[in-house]
């Protein structure tokens, strides 16, 4: 039987970020995954990440991934893939289906970063093809470049539902209704705010009554519910669709930490089975450590940290480093890990209803109801100000944890200060050069930049756009509200596409100044149709 | 009408293996190497990979990870393969699966 210092279960964004603190460290590492590449999710993700420069803000999964895989190759890591681990057993004999054969291994210590699965909802037709989930959405568009429907209704409006609609849009395909049971939107608004103004309709406090069709999905009926979960009879809405996506959640793959007898919990917070572990992921049995969402559903940026703070105190309880090395090196990722867990979506504040920013400020209410934030209440936020000539206007009306627009601004225009939650304020006194780095950078696409009067009775809207054709220089077309609704009539003045913008092409139209700060998404007009 | 992604606004335009073609029931498909069966079959618009035995129900793809199995298929005669995670190769042979063979139900 093959002997290794620390075999880890799942090559994902933990397991790897564990592989290569624990190689580094001179441990004989292994890892098995039971898929064809290793990278987990994150070659899925192809929006820019959240937090700040320590957590690779501002860059895109699938690139994160890249520098993770390149990271693990240069430290010597060892990963098998194909290999799906089958059992965790006594003294750390871990058994391995590689192809057809059985494997079996001995480790001295073992991270389980296996990391969660969808969940699932059931109704009526929901075994029919064209019911997918959002995972499955994002693997076919992302990595094999397959459209998974033409049109597609999205159930789940958490950080998935919204970002895979975003996507799907991306793709090219049509996402007709965002659905969620909940009466408000789960994940950031930001990212709610971006599919809203594409003309993407949200329907909270609703959900699936059933899938129409034989053979395949041909409709879906929705219908709102009561506080009971009860449908409300004659609020039924029917779509024509192809696709149905689920986006309803994820649950720790915890089942190998169960089967090697590590105490478990059902831990709602966390998102279901976990094991008990302290804050590095040391669970109930000596040397098995977890990381990554197998412990707790977070997110990839904070599955890296976790994941390395599992290789650490590997390392340590293996004698491969000694208990001062393993603080130093923990106290630094704490205080990363600190970061990304602050502000109204960190897990503490889950279930929590916050109706005001950490500034006092109220939330706004069209953006938890209808994913947008209305034109009555986008002035009471910092990020939004009035003055002559080009100025950012930064729609961030939520405390989450991310401040690359305040990095990249050389003029000092964007004012986050050290709390990374805090919402952008737009330094009045500062002199706009209209270089369009915060409206690249902003991973929430929440920045614009506007001159509200350009003397001629127009103005000015500078936007993010990722998406394609992108329309020429005097393009006629409409401009859309922050609701995805019709505005007025707008024309491209130009396009930008920077290296530095990152595939974030930086669209600036020309609209009659009283919707200066209305105007926020460009449709090309319905005889030239892209989008 | 293609369900292929021609050209990505932020993946641009993807790579791909060389063009293969396999069979689909009968019927001859192209698909590129390497690409999971599933994608090929989606890309050609299928959407039905198989029956189940005890009420005849149809299945597709659904979670596209190799965890679910809806999408099993019969692949060179050996049933229950999971299309969404088994690389195409050329002139694969590809059935709908009714229960757990080949043969439709009716003719079964």
């Amino acid at each position: 039987m093959k002997r290794y210092d620390l075999i880890i279960v799942g090559a994902g964004p933990s397991g790897l970020s564990a592989a290569i603190e624990a190689a580094k460290k001179g441990l004989d590492v292994v890892v098995f995954d039971e898929n064809e590449k290793p990278g987990g999710q994150l070659f899925k993700q192809i929006h820019k990440f959240f937090g700040s420069k320590e957590h690779r803000a501002k860059v895109r999964g699938f690139v994160i991934g890249q520098q993770l895989l390149d990271e693990a190759d240069e430290a010597g890591v060892k990963v098998v893939l194909n290999a799906t681990v089958i059992g965790l057993y006594q003294d750390k004999e871990v058994v391995v289906r590689i192809g057809e054969e059985i494997c079996h291994y001995k480790a001295d210590a073992v991270v389980i970063a296996t990391g969660a699965a969808e969940n699932m909802v059931t109704f009526p037709g929901w075994t029919l093809p064209g019911v997918i989930g959002a995972g499955a959405a994002q693997t076919m568009m992302n990595l094999h470049g397959v459209k998974p429907g033409k049109r597609i209704l999205m159930l789940g409006s958490g950080n998935v539902g919204l970002v895979v609609s975003f996507q799907l849009l991306q793709s090219g395909c049509e996402v007709v209704a965002l659905v969620d049971a909940a009466p408000r939107v789960g994940g950031y608004g930001v990212h709610a705010a971006k599919v809203a103004r594409t003309g993407v309709l949200f329907y909270l406090s609703h959900t699936i009554v059933s899938a129409e069709g034989d053979e395949c999905v041909t409709g879906v009926t929705i219908a709102e519910i009561d506080d009971k979960f009860n449908f409300i009879p004659g609020t039924e809405k029917h779509f024509d669709v192809d696709t149905i996506c689920l986006a309803v959640g994820l649950s720790p793959m915890s089942q190998l930490l169960k089967m090697a007898g590590a105490k478990m919990e059902d831990n709602p917070k966390r998102g279901g089975q976990v094991p008990i572990c302290d804050e590095y992921g040391r669970t109930s049995i000596p040397g098995v450590f977890v990381a990554g969402d197998v412990s707790g559903i977070e997110e990839a940026s904070s599955a890296m940290i976790e994941g390395r703070m599992a290789g650490i105190v590997a390392a340590e309880y293996l004698g491969y480093i000694d208990d001062k090395v393993m603080e130093t090196e923990l106290a630094g990722l704490d205080k990363a890990l600190d970061g990304l867990r602050q502000g109204m979506f960190a897990p503490k504040n889950r279930g929590k209803s916050i109706e005001k920013t950490e500034e006092g400020i109220d939330i706004s209410q069209n953006l938890l109801k209808k994913g947008f934030v209305g034109d009555d209440e986008i002035e009471r936020f910092p990020g939004v100000t009035h003055r002559k000539g080009i100025h950012p206007v930064i729609e961030c009306t939520q405390n989450i944890p991310c401040n690359p627009c305040q990095d990249v601004c050389g003029k000092k225009c964007i004012s986050i200060g050290d709390n990374i939650t805090s919402l952008p304020i737009a330094v009045t006194d500062s002199e706009c050069v209209n270089c369009g780095m915060c409206v690249a950078s902003c991973s929430g696409q929440a920045i614009f930049l506007v001159d509200e009067d350009c003397g001629d009775g127009s103005a000015t809207v500078t936007l993010p756009y990722e998406f394609l054709p992108l329309p020429a220089e005097g393009t006629k077309g409409i401009a859309l509200g922050r609701n995805g609704q019709e505005v007025c009539e707008a024309t491209v003045v130009s396009v930008k596409s920077l290296k530095a913008f990152d595939k974030t092409n930086l669209l600036t139209m020309r609209v009659p100044k009283e919707y200066a700060m209305k105007a926020r998404f460009f449709r090309v007009k319905t005889e030239e149709a892209a989008v | 009408m293609s369900e292929r992604i021609e050209e990505h606004p932020i993946l641009g335009v993807q790579k791909k293996g060389k063009t293969v073609k396999f069979t689909m029931d009968g019927k001859e498909i192209e698909g590129y190497e390497g690409e999971p069966i599933a994608a090929a079959l989606k890309a050609a618009g299928l959407m039905v990979h198989r029956y189940t035995q005890k009420e005849h129900k149809p299945r597709g793809i659904f979670c596209a990870i190799g965890r679910c199995t809806d999408c099993v298929m019969i692949v060179d005669g050996v049933p229950n393969i999971r299309t969404c995670i088994t690389p195409l190769k050329d002139g694969m042979t590809v059935q709908t699966q009714y229960g757990v063979s080949g043969i439709p139900f009716e003719d079964q």
